[in-house]
């Protein structure tokens, strides 16, 4: 039987889903609806619409066509390429026989240097693979945001402690939206390009680290200071030569400890932050590490790789358990209470479990176990749902799982719960936009009280906060 | 029960055999390398495994092992003692000639003077002798290039003493994450190479600069004490020196010097660093409280980790502190452990509050002051029943004190007036840039001894927030109280110094570790009351606190200290 069977249908035409109140499905017109008309749960949540206020004027790749051409001479030309993108990009103007009409030695010379340097480049890419792409194309093939190059939305996260949300947005600026304060912060700095993860650290209520193309920005951003646009002076960067671009960042739950990921550093970083010290951890085979993910206890840290192999590191010793995935490398994995691990292969409908098991039956074989199986199916409604799994959300009590898939634009949140060792998944309910959005990103909020709040970021640049509320007694 | 030093030097002992083993590997490897022989693979091992096994080796090896002895005696020394005061660049300038600096000087010199020897012997150089045949005369010549091989050693060792530490903080620094031994000498030694390769540039410079200068002197003291003559062209000669390519030889043999002794500091570093785990009771072992109690020295050091990695990861130990005594029902092991963590927490508060309070003569009195305030009493006493300021007996000793100042002899006005005439002299710019106090070192000094502190807050707020669940007999949430103003005082202190527009001048610190000491304090001493504001939030009211104490603990409550 499908995982989708026994969900509640999807809402009507005009409708989408709101909340779900102790079992109660609760949709509303999606122009006139109103939240509040159910709950009050989060009345004070930030209204976060990030389309309105976005820059046009930022300086990506697309739109440098805008500018016009001037025509240098040829020895200007190729040094200001070489300034800017290195002997490389020099070599190959100089070659270029559309750029290089006036001397026809230097075009040739270029070409046969370039020739064994072409030799060399793929001598080491066979070496290391997980270096042939460069800068953001590192970060958008391995981002569990949906169209992480394009979207409004590049990443967003909840404040442990506080009704605060962090967001990022296309022109790489960080937002700060606080249920108590009207107006919104924007972290903005020179060094912030290609921002790829944003965690805000614990036991703080201003340290925001930010993984972006240069390595990781720890800003300090002062709850009580009324400035919108805090300078560059409240933030660090640390970087490492060769860590870049960084993929991921994350806060140990004590607060004591970031570790940074590059898609294309073998290591990843552990940082003392206010030391600006780091350590690498790094052991042989597995390529780039992508993300890690800090156990709830901070006893475990999971590393994925940009290959099948992922480690689970025991933070004690910091020693590795490794494993491999079956066919792919993983893509999402959360850790839930208890020590269990789920994680979601790339391009496979299935999510597996990995639970510490070796200690309660006194064997050590532990495995990963496949715990639901999501295959694509179409609803009764034509709507289809399944398949590969781009992003998995935990909320922070184990109770709810939320699942974004690559190729369906519903948002799937089951119901976990765990008996005697054993993770029961349930369905709960779709969440679906309005007309033709699609979910870009989503993360439970970490401090709701009344049950979970999952907070979806749309592809139109709404931020849906939708809460699954439930009382003990019902 | 163990003594203070006994982990130490039971550390620098092992210390030393790692390094006696890495170094015979450094050693074995450049045997290896030097008698390269792609042609004959066959030869070149055996040859090899003959250089390794031979005597010359296991006298190499001998060497090494007292050379690392020494360094451990060095790093010994400068380990266990707490770090030197100086606040006055005169201070500074005469400790730099300790008698323990010059007779290490003198030992750093001679191994130099040896490792560069052992190498270049390991590398079958021609420059191991002084003296060789002469071809013209009959007699002995000098080999001058052994000679400025030999200098060179000793040059080494003196610029690497001088470097690290004389002008450098020999600072035990502790790492965040304690991986294997293994893994970090792997990770350390690709480094360690690539340093010692370059940082042995600068100091051949210098030397053959030195040698260009005043090479003719120990020349001529060598042949006239050997009586041997030189028959080829001298060194301190650009044309001579550069031609004869001895600086090659020169740097290769002091980045091996370099690389050797950055292998030592490493293993050092990584060996005294390793955490370790103090039991809570026990009869025949030190104990955690009593490590604490030792301060500034290394096992304060490795309790204060302990305690912070207890708190955080070791439920057993944390059980042991929640239980209590039998019989008796006391929570000795609580007690003592507090004890000795507000104690240290306190006197890193009062030592800032003296750098606050302008760092006055009479600060001694302030204090004082402070201390007496009425709520605390002791033996405070009314006579009437109205509360009269002015007879207040305090007030009165204070005035009495005073008094007893203003009644002086002879000798006191001589010695004040001399302490006037001091501090005027003092001012006069030549004498103030030698003998006036630099303006950021008592709290640079203060900041530098840091390190257990940090972890004394967090091992308290970890241990103070696990009890939540796990202490069944309420031993900590007893003194919850204490453990939030002692840090909350804490953190009050350093918000003096660091408050923007008020910072006087002696508090900018001009030293990076110390910036950076100062951030890392302020933000473990937050998240630590921030750990135990969050998590008994719920609960917070039902904790007696002092009103002002839990004003200054309504921001953490509300999420908004920054």
């Amino acid at each position: 039987m499908s995982a989708f069977h026994g969900f509640p249908d999807l809402p009507g035409a005009d409708e989408i889903p709101f909340c779900k109140l102790n079992e109660v499905y609760c949709c509303g017109n999606a122009r006139y609806g109103n939240i509040t008309t159910f709950t009050n749960s989060t009345k004070s949540h930030p209204v976060i619409n990030v389309t309105r206020d976005i820059h046009h004027h930022r300086t990506s790749d697309e739109n440098v066509s805008m500018y016009i051409d001037v025509e240098d001479n040829l020895l200007k030309k190729i040094t200001s390429v070489w300034y800017k993108q290195g002997f490389l990009e020099a070599l190959a103007v100089a070659a270029d026989p559309t750029i290089n009409r006036d001397s026809q030695i230097l075009a040739l010379a270029s070409s046969y240097v370039l020739k064994v340097a072409n030799v060399f480049t793929a001598f080491r890419y066979f070496l290391q693979p997980h270096l042939k792409d460069i800068g953001p194309k590192i970060v958008a093939n391995y981002s569990r945001t949906r169209n992480w190059g394009n979207g409004p939305i590049k990443c967003m996260a909840w404040h442990p402690h506080t009704t605060k949300m962090a967001v990022a947005t296309i022109d790489d600026n960080v937002r700060i939206y606080c249920s108590e304060v009207s107006f919104v912060s924007t972290l903005k700095c020179k060094a912030q390009g290609h921002v790829s993860s944003l965690s805000w650290r614990p036991f703080s209520a201003s340290e925001l680290a930010v993984g972006c193309e240069q390595g990781v920005i720890v800003w300090m951003v002062d709850p009580n200071s009324m400035f919108t646009k805090p300078s560059s002076s409240n933030a660090v960067l640390l970087k490492r030569p060769d860590h870049s671009p960084v993929t991921d960042v994350s806060w140990s739950p004590n607060g004591d400890l970031l570790i940074s990921c590059s898609g294309a550093d073998t290591s990843m970083l552990v940082w003392d932050v206010s030391m600006e010290t780091a350590v690498p951890l790094r052991r042989v085979a597995g390529g780039g590490i992508v993300f890690a993910r800090w156990s709830f206890d901070a006893d475990k840290v999971f590393a994925a790789s940009s290959s099948i192999i992922f480690r689970v590191w025991d933070t004690k010793r910091w020693t590795p358990e490794r494993w491999c995935a079956r066919g792919n490398r993983v893509v999402a994995a959360c850790w839930g209470p208890g020590d269990i691990l789920l994680f979601a292969a790339k391009g496979e409908p299935m999510v597996y479990a990995l639970t510490n098991t070796g200690l309660m039956s006194g064997s050590q074989t532990s495995k990963a176990l496949p715990v639901l199986d999501v295959t694509k199916v179409e609803l009764s409604s034509g709507d289809t749902v399944g398949g590969p799994i781009l992003d998995m959300c935990w909320d922070p009590t184990g109770r709810y799982l939320a699942i974004l898939f690559e190729e369906s634009h519903l948002v799937t949140v089951f119901c976990t719960t765990r008996l005697m060792l054993q993770l029961k998944i349930t369905p709960c309910c779709f969440i679906c936009g309005i007309d033709v959005e699609v979910p870009s990103t989503m993360a439970f909020q970490r401090n709701f009280t009344e049950g979970a709040c999952l907070t979806v970021a749309w592809s139109s640049g709404r931020v849906q906060h939708f809460p699954i509320i439930y009382t003990d007694t019902y | 029960m163990e003594t203070k030093s006994e982990i130490f030097s039971k550390r620098l002992i092992i210390a030393v055999l790692w390094n006696i083993g890495l170094q015979t590997f450094l050693a074995v490897v450049l045997v290896f390398l030097i008698q390269v022989d792609f042609l004959h693979p066959v030869t070149w091992i055996t040859s090899t495994l003959h250089e390794i096994f031979g005597w010359k080796m296991g006298i190499n090896i001998m060497l090494l092992g007292l050379v690392s002895f020494f360094q451990a005696y060095v790093y010994g020394s400068y380990y266990m003692m707490p770090l030197p005061k100086y606040f006055t660049r005169f201070s500074m300038f005469l400790n730099m000639f300790s008698v323990q600096n010059v007779m290490f000087s003198i030992l750093y010199a001679l191994s130099g003077y040896f490792t560069m020897g052992l190498y270049s012997s390991l590398a079958k150089s021609n420059y191991n002798l002084l003296k060789k045949k002469c071809s013209f005369y009959d007699g002995q010549c000098l080999v001058e290039q052994s000679l400025f091989l030999q200098f060179g050693g000793m040059w080494m060792g003196l610029y690497y003493f001088l470097n690290i530490h004389i002008f450098g903080t020999t600072m035990l620094m502790f790492p965040h994450i304690y991986q294997d031994k293994f893994q970090q000498i792997k990770l350390a030694i690709n480094n360690i190479l690539s340093m010692g390769f370059r940082n042995s540039i600068m100091p051949v410079v210098y030397y053959c600069v030195f040698y260009y200068l005043w090479g003719n002197k120990p020349r001529s003291v060598v042949s006239e004490v050997y009586s041997i003559y030189l028959e080829d062209p001298p060194l301190d000669n650009v044309v001579n020196m550069l031609s004869s390519g001895i600086w090659i030889g020169l740097w290769f043999y002091t980045s091996l010097f370099f690389v050797s002794v950055y292998t030592m500091r490493t293993i050092f570093n990584i060996i005294l660093t390793e955490p370790m785990k103090f039991p809570i009771e026990s009869s025949g072992s030190l104990v955690l409280h009593n490590a604490l109690a030792l301060r500034s020295q290394f096992n304060g050091y490795l309790g204060a980790q302990d305690l912070r990695i207890m708190s955080m990861t070791d439920t057993g130990r944390r059980q042991q502190i929640f239980t209590l005594s039998q019989p008796g029902g006391h929570p000795r092991n609580w007690n003592n452990l507090l004890e000795q963590c507000i104690s240290i927490i306190n006197d890193f508060s009062k030592e800032l509050d003296t750098i606050n309070g302008d760092g006055k003569s009479n600060e001694t009195e302030n204090g004082a002051l402070r201390n007496g305030k009425p709520s605390t009493s002791n033996g405070f006493t009314y006579s009437g029943n109205l509360r009269n300021m002015a007879q207040s007996p305090k007030l009165q000793g204070l005035k009495d004190h005073n008094k007893s100042k203003a009644e002086d002899t002879f000798g006191n006005v001589v010695k004040e007036e001399f302490n006037v005439f001091l501090q005027k002299l003092c001012q006069k710019p030549g004498i103030s840039y030698l003998f006036g106090e630099l303006t950021d070192t008592k709290l640079k000094f203060v900041l530098m001894q840091a390190q257990p502190v940090m972890w004394t807050c967090e091992g308290l707020a970890g241990i103070a927030a696990a009890s939540l669940n796990e202490d069944k007999y309420g031993v900590v949430q007893n003194d919850l109280p204490i453990v939030i103003s002692t840090l909350i005082n804490l953190k009050q202190n350093l918000d003096k110094i660091t408050k923007p527009g008020l910072v006087p001048r002696k508090h900018i610190l001009n030293d990076v570790i110390a910036i950076k000491m100062k951030t890392a304090l302020i933000s473990s001493v937050k998240r630590s009351i921030y750990k135990i504001a969050i998590t008994f939030s719920k609960y917070i009211h039902e904790i007696p606190l002092d009103p002002d104490i839990q004003v200054a603990l309504q921001p953490f409550l509300m999420c908004k200290e920054a």
